[in-house]
């Protein structure tokens, strides 16, 4: 066995620089001091920090708007000031419009999406994984999806009442529909977007074909079905919006079409944002329920 | 010396078929002892079939002929007794990390304490302690890299392959990484088949290195008897040496 | 290998095609054997025999078929061009610009929860039932895509590229220019299709609460009159016009990328 030698690579002796007479000349400077910032680059920081321009420009849009309603500027009650409409708001809250006050009227639309969202995802998502591991479904189901998919379900709605009547069923009905097509697009993509490299792995760490799919298969298609019930939910809000506004009796959005035939737009605002706040605290829920059911991912949000 | 033999291939062909009429062959005629607890490395250039050897004695692919066995039996799919390390980490994004190597034994039906107890001691292992419950997007490509080979070893697997495990790193962290299966191997002794494309990898880490030719179908070209002492150190004469000859009969540049 | 006649790829054709013959099938004979009354649910054939009928016949709604479409069309487009005009260039410069972002923010945060159906008793009430109304909600539920897709798009540049351009000395508005917009067309491209969906869901359920033409108002007039035939060449009308529009401007997108590669 013959020894290791360690090469040694020999470098030329390091040679001193004497200085030039020019050289020598130089002056050594004070060391540079670290910029400590001017008092306008502080302010600037500070009021970055605190989104100084967002509060302004929400102070000039109440002001603007303030200013448009009380001096009338497009003729007649136009538009309410913005402390009138909150006041409105708490006075619907506690006054009766056609049997219910604006919270009442809130759930019972609230109610509708759930269960119509809820009918909607059941049918759907198994369906949707289903044509996706079944080449035959999908050749079934696929080709006529395909030809309602580009019609809005709001065009249900005429449909909807000639069968159901004005009732509760006809707007369950248009958010069943609204709330299939997302979620069965998404949980039908889901199962593709799974990394195939990963069934490798199970398989190599001992898992057997039904341990592989309740692995890999039902995480892995999490977060896609989860998108779909996401955008579902916000869809069926929008649905049942609609669906009251065309022929209902209850509801947040029969309320604001209230507002419009008795001529006040107090109550229409106060409805729109009521409107508003629901759905932002449905995203706002949804996007909470995401980081439970799926720890793992990380999005860009906007 | 006598050797045990742990796993044998004897006349593996593999030939791959695409749109129904056009036939790639990939391995041609491997036939490779590979001896109990040795560390083995298949080097090739790209497209030399060696990650596709790699998978037929994973069980991933069949062998269009040819005959793979472990101790003596034939293989027949993939399984727990020979554990994979992926190039692309293919970690579970859903599990910790802890829950990723305990990922095995979980499979098998292994007990919570004893599944605990396993996982304690390859996070301890690799060097992971701290980051048990970490997501692998948390984590860097080395660490990936290590929760993917503390994964493949609490499996207790007979054979473990390694499909160019730090393909992915860079240079620094793959020499520490080598450094690192180098450590974990010899606290705990396994058969090891590593593919590589990097001959300097291939010299510190095999005890034998079968090389495979750069063309399809993929042919054992050579397979060389590392004669290095460990530790081993890239700048000797005898490692250079050993490069040369190797480089020299492959025509990789690496 | 031999070749089959019958692959499993035009099997699974042969089916899709079945399938949509079946579902056309069972539609006109649960109707024609009375399984579901005909006051419910109008035939595939009496749907076809409306369609022709309505070219030439204004009866019983008050206008032609075409002339629904195309005022439908008409305002749609309209607000859907609108809402680009303005939201691609707002999100744009609200990715890139600070300014820009904190002060049109939170207005675009209050307006983008609001479902643009929720605007159309507001609109009624401010512009009546005539065009301008319509497009203005139109516009309002096409905008919210096209400055988040805008705004991400312009997010998402690559930084590297950014700084490469600040090393040969570029000022904010050439990276801007030069980098950031081709960099987000790609998002932007993806809003066209989002916007046109949303403008169109808007454009009929505005038709369907007020208005006096338009396929929405074929809809509804089709359950004042207790027609589903009405009814259901109306909604066949907008799925039908809502895919065409679709395709055309997939098509101009295609063009238009031609030389950018995603």
């Amino acid at each position: 066995m013959e020894t290791d030698s360690t090469i040694v690579v020999e470098l030329p002796p390091v040679q001193e620089n004497t200085p030039t007479f020019l050289e020598s000349l130089v002056v050594e400077l004070p060391p540079v001091q670290e910029n400590t910032p001017t008092f306008l680059e502080s302010l600037k920081i500070i009021l970055m920090r605190f989104h100084f321009l967002s509060f302004l420009s929400i102070a000039l849009v109440l002001t603007f708007w303030h200013f448009i309603s009380v001096y009338k500027i497009f003729g007649g009650t136009f538009l309410p000031t913005p402390w009138a409409i909150v006041q409105e708001i708490w006075r619907l809250m506690h006054q009766e419009l056609i049997g219910k006050n604006i919270l009442e009227h809130t759930w019972a639309s609230l109610h509708r999406v759930f269960i119509g969202w809820a009918i909607g995802c059941a049918i759907a998502i198994p369906l949707g994984i289903f044509m996706a591991l079944n080449d035959f479904a999908r050749a079934i189901v696929k080709p006529v999806f395909d030809i309602f998919k580009p019609m809005p379900p709001i065009s249900w709605i005429s449909l909807a009442i000639l069968w159901f009547g004005l009732g509760e069923e006809s707007k369950v009905f248009i958010i069943v529909i609204g709330s299939f097509v997302p979620c069965l697009i998404n949980s039908f993509n889901s199962l593709r977007l799974v990394d195939p490299a990963l069934y490798d792995a199970a398989r190599m760490l001992g898992a057997n074909r039904r341990q592989e799919i309740m692995e890999v298969a039902f995480f892995g298609i999490l977060p896609a079905t989860f998108a779909g019930l996401q955008i579902s939910l916000s869809l069926a809000w929008s649905c049942v919006l609609a669906a009251e506004l065309v022929g209902g009796r209850s509801g947040i959005g029969f309320l604001i079409i209230l507002g419009m035939n008795q001529y006040k737009p107090a109550i229409i605002v106060a409805g729109m944002v009521v409107i508003a706040l629901t759905a932002w605290l449905i995203t706002f829920g949804m996007e909470h329920i995401e980081k439970l059911v799926c720890p793992w991912r990380r999005d860009i949000k906007v | 010396m006598s050797h045990t033999i742990k796993c044998t291939c004897r006349s593996v062909c593999k030939t791959f078929v695409q749109k129904e009429t056009h036939f790639v062959p990939v391995l041609k005629d491997i036939t490779l002892d590979v001896r109990e607890n040795e560390f083995l490395v298949l080097l090739g250039p790209g497209q030399s079939g060696k990650s596709t050897l790699l998978r037929i004695i994973a069980g991933l692919e069949l062998p269009s002929s040819g005959e793979v066995t472990l101790n003596g039996k034939p293989i027949q799919g993939p399984g727990p007794d020979r554990s994979m390390v992926f190039q692309t980490y293919s970690l579970f994004p859903w599990r910790t990390v802890r829950g990723n190597i305990e990922m095995g034994p979980r499979f098998k039906g292994v007990p919570k304490e004893e599944r605990r107890r396993i996982g304690k001691k390859y996070i301890e292992l690799v060097g992971l302690n701290g980051f048990e419950a970490a997501f692998p997007h948390q984590l860097s490509g080395g660490m990936k890299q290590r929760v993917g080979l503390a994964r493949a070893y609490a499996n207790s697997p007979e054979v473990l392959l390694l499909d160019e495990p730090f393909g992915q790193l860079d240079a620094q962290t793959r020499y520490l990484m080598e450094q690192e299966v180098l450590r974990i191997w010899e606290t705990d002794k396994r058969t090891v088949i590593f593919v590589t494309n990097n001959v300097d990898e291939a010299i510190y880490l095999g005890e034998r290195i079968v090389t495979l030719e750069g063309k399809l179908p993929g042919k054992i070209q050579t397979i060389i008897e590392n004669p290095l002492a460990r530790p081993r150190e890239h700048n000797t004469k005898s490692f250079l040496e050993l490069r040369k000859k190797i480089i020299s009969l492959t025509r990789l540049t690496l | 290998m031999k070749k089959k006649l019958l692959t499993r790829k035009r099997l699974l054709q042969l089916i899709s095609a079945l399938s949509i013959v079946a579902f056309f099938a069972v539609w006109q004979i649960i109707v024609d054997f009375e399984i579901v009354p005909n006051e419910l649910l109008a035939t595939p054939l009496q749907v076809w025999k409306l369609l022709i009928v309505k070219l030439y016949n204004p009866n019983p709604d008050g206008a032609l078929l075409t002339t629904h479409i195309w005022v439908s069309v008409q305002e749609a487009l309209l607000g859907y061009l609108l809402s680009l005009a303005i939201g691609i260039p707002l999100g744009l410069l609200m990715g890139w610009y600070y300014v820009i972002e904190e002060m049109a923010r939170p207005l675009f945060e209050v307006i983008r929860p609001i479902p643009g159906v929720a605007w159309i008793p507001l609109t009624i009430f401010w512009f009546g039932i005539g065009i301008s109304g319509k497009i203005f909600i139109i516009w309002l539920s096409g905008v919210v895509p096209c400055v988040i897709n805008s705004f991400v798009g312009v997010r998402m540049t690559n930084p590297t590229l950014i700084q490469m351009a600040r090393t040969y000395g570029g000022s904010n508005w050439d990276i801007f220019r030069k980098i950031c917009i081709p960099s987000a067309l790609p998002m932007v491209f993806g809003a066209l299709q989002i916007a046109l969906a949303c403008c169109w869901t808007s454009l009929v359920a505005a038709e369907l609460v007020a208005a006096d033409n338009g396929l929405g108002f074929l809809i509804t007039m089709g359950r004042r009159f207790v027609r589903p035939d009405m009814i259901e060449l109306g909604m066949v009308m907008v799925g039908l016009t809502g895919f065409i529009v679709g395709l055309i401007i997939d098509r101009i997108e295609k063009k238009l990328l031609a030389g950018i590669r995603r």
